[in-house]
């Protein structure tokens, strides 16, 4: 709406009633009448005139504060105002944009940003390798959950403290600050941390971050826990010695005892026969480790083929108990064997459990002086469903403190070893055959110079297994 | 008779017995051993020009017997073969510290023990003699 005319439309109004103000004269009653109307319609112009003002005020900030601000042609008490908000906006209409479009751009890269950060974190806070890093005035400013658990302490982003308050590990330490001074992007070092009093081997690789003048900024350390993996390497190549020295053993003599036979060295029939079986004799030696090793080894990696029924343990006892007759006739021992059971069904591969009842029979009379006695008894528990066999001996018996490690691969008892051969793998044997493939369980007591006592626990076979 | 004295040890009954029958038919006299207390007593009480042992052995080992052997005066002399099961066992140094003439790797041949023991023989007796 225009508002020329109620303006001019004001102003004769009120030149009328002056005039009329005049003619009336001498009449003041009827010029304060007048008057008031005058006042009147006076005040509700101004009144109008404000409340015009305001909204034009209103509309025009209503369209500053819009994308695209400008100011309404119909605009008229505020006119010259307007033209030059106008013309300023025409001008700073392209920074605002600019400075718009930016702020959008900055907002979307701290989204980003953001996702980004937790994703690094939530990458940190789950591997196992502890990670560390230190910035140029030694503050520790990032450990993760992995690191905190090594070097037991809570890190706390809001108070960082000094890198060697919280990490005492001088040899760490040493390394971090040194790569951060040399400015190496990746250096590797390998690390020993006594935690927990036990030693852990770490495989530690050291960063320096710098800023784009090439400054040092930060130094980043990650410790990968190598100690299981040296452990596996040590464990293997004690295992690859071990198994070519018992290997070499038996080839030894095959080797030489073939070639004296060749070079004429048996003089007589009777001492080429004696070689010949000596060379019989220690090929089988050799094929028996062989087949042992291999046995283990297809147990640990689950490859061994298994054929499970359910089978007399008195008929594995009576088939083993013949193997090792003649054996135990040539040092002279006695075996005892147990009274038969009722029910002493196992759910077993016969040819597996009938080598564990060999070895542990086996091991009775080598270690038992001549004349001695070898008990074999077997037990059913109905109660808890288990049947135990034990293989109890007078011989020389085992020092208390080598019991934990006689069924260990290749482990052999000192004291003993002087007393009869073998080759350390027939009790670890019995045990991967007993607990790994038949969730039993081995046990053995033993008095030094007295006896020894080798048994296993197995389940009962449950009603609706397979039988033979 | 024989002249030459060789001691053997080693706790493998067809080892001891293969080179014991080697040297016996190429002249020696031999005294043979399975453990390394043996094998030092024999040492001590008979001399020999030679002893030919195994490296791995319970109780006593190869290098703990020679070390012995080296200790005490009447048998510090003594050449030494050894034989071992594992090649990378004994390090340059420890055989020259404990003047182990050769080390020979099972599986050895007996020919092979004949000629090194006539070997080591030949060169003490040129020391001895120069």
């Amino acid at each position: 709406m225009n508002l020329k005319y109620p303006i001019w439309i004001f102003i004769v109004v009120l030149m009328l009633l002056s005039i009329c103000c005049a003619m009336a004269g001498l009449m003041p009653m009827t010029a304060l009448v007048y008057l008031g109307v005058l006042g009147g319609i006076a005040a509700a112009g101004l009144g109008f005139l404000c409340w015009r003002t305001l909204k034009e005020l209103g509309e025009l900030t209503r369209s500053l504060s819009t994308e695209k601000p400008s100011v309404a042609a119909d605009v008229v008490l505020l006119k010259p105002l307007v033209t030059v908000l106008n013309t300023a906006l025409q001008k700073l209409s392209e920074p605002i944009q600019t400075v718009r479009q930016d702020n959008q751009d900055l907002n979307l890269q701290l989204q980003l940003l953001r996702r980004r950060k937790n994703g690094v974190e939530t990458i940190l806070n789950s591997i196992q390798d502890a990670v560390l890093v230190a910035d140029s005035q030694d503050r520790l400013i990032l450990a993760n959950p992995s690191a905190e658990k090594l070097f037991n302490f809570k890190f706390d982003s809001s108070r960082l403290p000094i890198l060697s308050d919280a990490i005492d590990q001088s040899a760490l330490l040493d390394m971090m600050l040194k790569a951060r001074n040399s400015r190496v992007c990746h250096v590797r070092h390998e690390l020993t941390i006594k935690a927990d009093g036990e030693n852990i081997s770490f495989d530690c690789v050291l960063s320096c971050v710098t800023d784009d003048a090439g400054r040092p900024v930060s130094v980043v350390a990650i410790l990968h826990d190598v100690t299981r993996e040296k452990e596996i390497s040590r464990a293997k190549n004690e295992f690859v010695s071990h198994v070519s020295h018992e290997l070499k053993t038996p080839l030894a003599s095959i080797n030489a005892y073939a070639e004296m036979l060749v070079d004429g060295e048996a003089q007589d029939a009777a001492t080429i026969r004696q070689f010949c079986e000596i060379i019989q004799g220690q090929a089988g030696r050799l094929n028996r480790l062989i087949e042992d090793v291999l046995n283990i080894s297809r147990i640990e990696s689950g490859l061994m083929k298994i054929n499970r029924q359910t089978n007399s343990m008195a008929l594995i006892l009576r088939d083993s108990l013949e193997m090792m007759q003649s054996y135990a006739k040539e040092k002279n021992i006695t075996i005892h064997t147990p009274p038969s059971i009722l029910f002493d069904q196992v759910y077993v591969d016969k040819d597996m459990m009938t080598q564990v009842v060999v070895n542990l029979l086996s091991n009775a009379v080598k270690y038992t002086p001549s004349g001695g006695q070898v008990t074999v008894q077997i037990e059913v528990n109905d109660v808890e469903g288990t049947i135990t066999v034990s293989v109890t001996d007078t011989g020389i018996g085992i020092p208390e403190q080598e019991m934990s490690k006689l069924f260990g691969k290749f482990y052999r008892v000192e004291a003993n070893k002087n007393f009869a051969k073998g080759t350390g793998l027939g009790l670890n044997l019995v045990k991967q055959i007993v607990e790994t493939v038949h969730g039993g369980q081995v046990f053995v007591r033993s008095q030094q110079g007295k006896g020894s006592t080798f048994g296993f626990v197995l389940p009962l076979a449950a009603a609706g297994q397979p039988a033979v | 008779m024989a002249d030459r004295k060789a001691l053997i040890v080693d706790d493998e009954f067809h080892i001891v017995q293969v080179v014991a029958i080697k040297l016996r038919n190429n002249g020696f006299e031999v005294l043979t051993a399975d453990n390394g207390a043996d094998a030092y007593a024999l040492a001590c009480e008979n001399k020999p020009d030679i002893m030919i042992t195994d490296y791995q052995m319970p109780g006593l080992t190869g290098l703990e017997l020679i070390e012995k052997l080296r200790a005490t005066p009447e048998t510090a002399s003594i050449p030494v073969i050894m034989l071992t099961g594992r090649g990378f066992d004994i390090s340059d140094e420890q055989k020259q510290k404990l003047g182990i003439s050769t080390c020979l790797s099972k599986p050895f041949s007996p020919r092979e023990v004949l000629s090194t023991v006539e070997d080591v023989l030949r060169q003490t007796a040129d020391v001895n003699a120069g």
